[in-house]
């Protein structure tokens, strides 16, 4: 090609490019009216505002991960100056701290909370309520993702695991009663005075499906495994606290309905939830356990020797020893001097020397016996023991008073429920429990 | 040739002109970005006379997620934890260097952020870590809330985590004789130090167990534990080994008595007293 025709070609390729090349028209639908920033800084000024809004602040029942833990209450109110007060009910200081807060921008618009103040107590990871959570804390986070409003409420997602947290408007009675969560608590755990057992019953409307109830504070969590014939539903959730009752998560779901919010009653112990159409789930008090075992009949005469130490060292805080045994076993070491204590009480069943009661101690206190006969409670399957005679191991005494009270109680008429407990404590031996029939009364031991 | 240079001069004007039509873009306005700082508090203006303007270190106690492992569950110190221990950190850290290595020294290596967190990191192990040292950067220091000045072995512990950290960005600045080092107790390190016995380890002649975790770490604990020590209490150290770990562990230490006096033309004897004489200073004080 000539050099002519080259110049030709190139200057009518820069007409080309010059006539086309200023079109700013790009084709891509405009979805927004503004630029990405400055969306983010008007939700960040919206979230910023926002939180000014209420006057007595705002309240949160964080639910770090209620697959395993329960609600922790938290109070906010948002100062200028990016200073907030807050306080929680983690644990028994409910008192009001000052610290610093932020909204700031990231994957999306968040409120940070970026120096010290109670809500990181749930992200220290060497405090941690189980082992499986060692070095995780109780999972909390301190910076909240901006999901937006609904219904006055502002919608937070906890920004590592991601769990909606909700943050309602707060009243003055919010911040007044927030330490009253704490005897909600101990209302949850339930008195020493109380029946042993408790189921949580949840009514829907026409049959009661009945749960056995426990609750574990060091998680705020509930597993209430199913005790009706048939069943192996478990019912588990998280707890957090309210000056009333408690409130949880995720729902109990009854006939399409959500319960979430259960009232206390102070008569009787109870927690109620109530829906409509007679819609209920009650957490109750009972006397007997609610499922009866047949453990007892190994005991009975005419059996082969079984032998049941309670091993004060190892058992005294077994998760089964009951705070009426305990009681009954602190008055009995009060009377004895300091080295002196119960070490063991053993449970002799049908030994070459008879069925007796030891009680050994510390400190070369020679043990004291006693020996019982038994009998069947077949319609309650409980087992009787009845006094027989007291002996130091060379003779005959009379009955000792300091053993009196708690030996009152093995030989109450009412008897014994026996259960071969599923767990093991320190060892590996099996756990047998032995309840009271009439009173508070539990005693844990090992199968020797 | 005339109609070439006439094309010439066509294609030129063509080009200029292509290139500037497009320039009409309007004039740039402010930033959108929030720039304005917020107000400096009077730990804001501590930080800033005693860390930034002499020695270009920012010290960051407020919670920012892109310093801070986010997997770990970890939290801000408290503010009024703060001085005291980043005070603790210039008495005895940066003040040491300052006099055995000159005015401008730390200001030349360091690393430019230090962050701080309250609380443990505890590890699935059981193990804690104490600090963390970024790429030459930036040290994390952990249980900065747990730190009690008139507690001696608490300070010592504290200290020696910014002190192993700082050898560190030293290595990484002027490297060691990894080589040599390597050749005293080839057969000592191991994955599992947490899991092994202290006796053990120095017999071996390795100054702590964390030592044997590799030779840039044993480097580390060697020259920071010489340091954040006594001379008494090292002299004690080596009078408990066993004369065979004793040996190899002396010949450790002539490599990073050498390492100093080479790399940064500084005596580490000097350097040790003149930390142990800081030490005492915060711990009496």
């Amino acid at each position: 090609m000539k050099l002519k025709n080259i110049f030709k070609y190139l200057m009518l390729g820069f007409v080309a490019l010059s006539l086309g090349s200023c079109s700013n028209n790009t084709d891509a639908e405009q979805l927004f009216d503004q630029t990405p920033t400055e969306r983010l800084n008007a939700q960040k000024k919206e979230l910023n505002d926002l939180l000014f809004t209420s006057e007595y602040g705002w309240k949160a029942v964080y639910f770090t991960d209620d697959t395993q833990l329960g609600g922790y209450t938290h109070l906010f109110k948002f100062l200028p100056g990016n200073k907030v007060e807050m306080a929680s009910d983690f644990d028994s200081d409910t008192k009001t701290y000052t610290s610093d807060y932020d909204v700031v921008l990231g994957s999306t618009v968040s409120l940070l909370f970026d120096t010290y103040n109670r809500i990181h107590l749930l992200s220290d990871s060497n405090s941690y309520p189980t082992t499986a959570l060692r070095g995780k804390g109780y999972l909390g986070d301190f910076q909240f993702l901006y999901y937006g409003q609904e219904n006055g409420d502002i919608i937070f997602k906890s920004n590592r695991l991601v769990r909606e947290v909700r943050f309602v408007k707060a009243t003055a009675e919010d911040w007044a009663d927030l330490s009253k969560n704490l005897i909600t608590q101990q209302n949850l755990i339930g008195s020493s005075a109380r029946p042993l057992f408790r189921s949580l019953d949840v009514n829907d409307g026409s049959k009661v499906m009945k749960y056995d109830f426990s609750f574990n504070v060091a998680t705020r969590y509930v597993l209430a495994p199913s005790i009706d014939a048939g069943s192996s539903e478990v019912l588990s959730f998280g707890v957090g606290y309210t000056p009333t009752g408690i409130v949880i998560s995720p729902a109990i779901e009854v006939a399409g309905q959500k319960l979430t919010t259960f009232l206390y009653n102070d008569t009787d112990g109870s927690f109620t939830a109530t829906g409509t159409g007679g819609v209920t789930a009650s957490i109750k008090y009972s006397n007997s356990p609610f499922v009866l075992t047949d453990d007892y009949k190994l005991l009975l005469d005419g059996n082969p020797q079984m032998v049941f130490g309670y091993i004060a060292a190892n058992l005294y805080t077994a998760p089964t020893t009951s705070a009426y045994f305990k009681t009954l076993i602190n008055k009995v070491n009060a009377t004895l001097p300091a080295n002196q204590q119960i070490t063991r009480i053993q449970l002799y069943f049908n030994s070459p020397y008879g069925t007796y009661i030891e009680y050994r101690f510390a400190g070369g206190r020679p043990s004291i016996y006693h020996t019982v006969t038994t009998s069947e409670n077949a319609a309650n399957k409980t087992i009787v023991l009845t006094n027989d005679y007291w002996d130091n191991g060379v003779a005959i005494i009379a009955p000792p008073g300091y053993l009196a009270e708690i030996d009152a109680v093995f030989t109450n008429t009412a008897g014994l429920y026996v259960k071969k407990e599923s767990f093991r404590i320190t060892y590996s031996n099996t756990v047998y429990t032995f309840t009271s029939a009439a009173s508070n009364f539990r005693i844990t031991t090992y199968q020797l | 040739m005339k109609i070439v240079k006439q094309y010439k001069v066509i294609a030129l004007v063509a080009g200029v002109l292509s290139f500037a039509s497009c320039a009409h873009e309007d004039t740039l306005g402010k930033s959108q970005l929030d720039y304005t700082q917020a107000e400096k508090t009077e730990l804001d203006n501590w930080i800033d006379a005693n860390y930034l303007n002499p020695y270009n270190i920012n010290a960051q106690y407020k919670w920012n997620q892109n310093t801070v492992d986010n997997n770990r569950f970890l939290f801000p110190p408290m503010v009024d934890k703060v001085q005291p221990a980043l005070d603790v950190v210039k008495k005895i850290w940066i003040d040491s260097y300052t006099t055995v290595g000159g005015y401008d020294f730390v200001k030349k290596v360091a690393p430019r952020e230090i962050v701080l967190v309250g609380g443990v990191n505890s590890n699935t192990n059981g193990t804690r870590t104490l600090g963390i040292a970024d790429s030459g950067q930036r040290i994390t220091l952990f249980e900065v809330d747990y730190l009690d000045k008139k507690n001696r072995a608490n300070v010592t512990e504290f200290v020696h985590t910014i002190q192993h950290e700082y050898v560190h960005i030293l290595n990484q600045n002027k490297p060691f004789d990894e080589e040599a080092w390597q050749k005293i107790t080839p057969g000592g390190y191991t994955g599992t130090w947490h899991l092994e016995v202290l006796a053990t380890s120095r017999s071996l002649g390795f100054i702590t167990n964390y030592a044997r975790n590799n030779v840039i770490e044993d480097f580390a604990e060697t020259a920071s534990t010489i340091l954040s020590s006594t001379k008494a209490e090292y002299a004690a150290i080596l009078a408990s080994m066993p004369a065979d770990g004793r040996a190899k562990l002396q010949q450790k230490e002539a490599i990073v008595v050498q390492y100093y006096k080479d790399a940064f033309n500084m005596d580490f004897y000097a350097l040790r007293d003149a930390a142990e004489k800081n030490t005492n200073m915060v711990v009496n004080n």
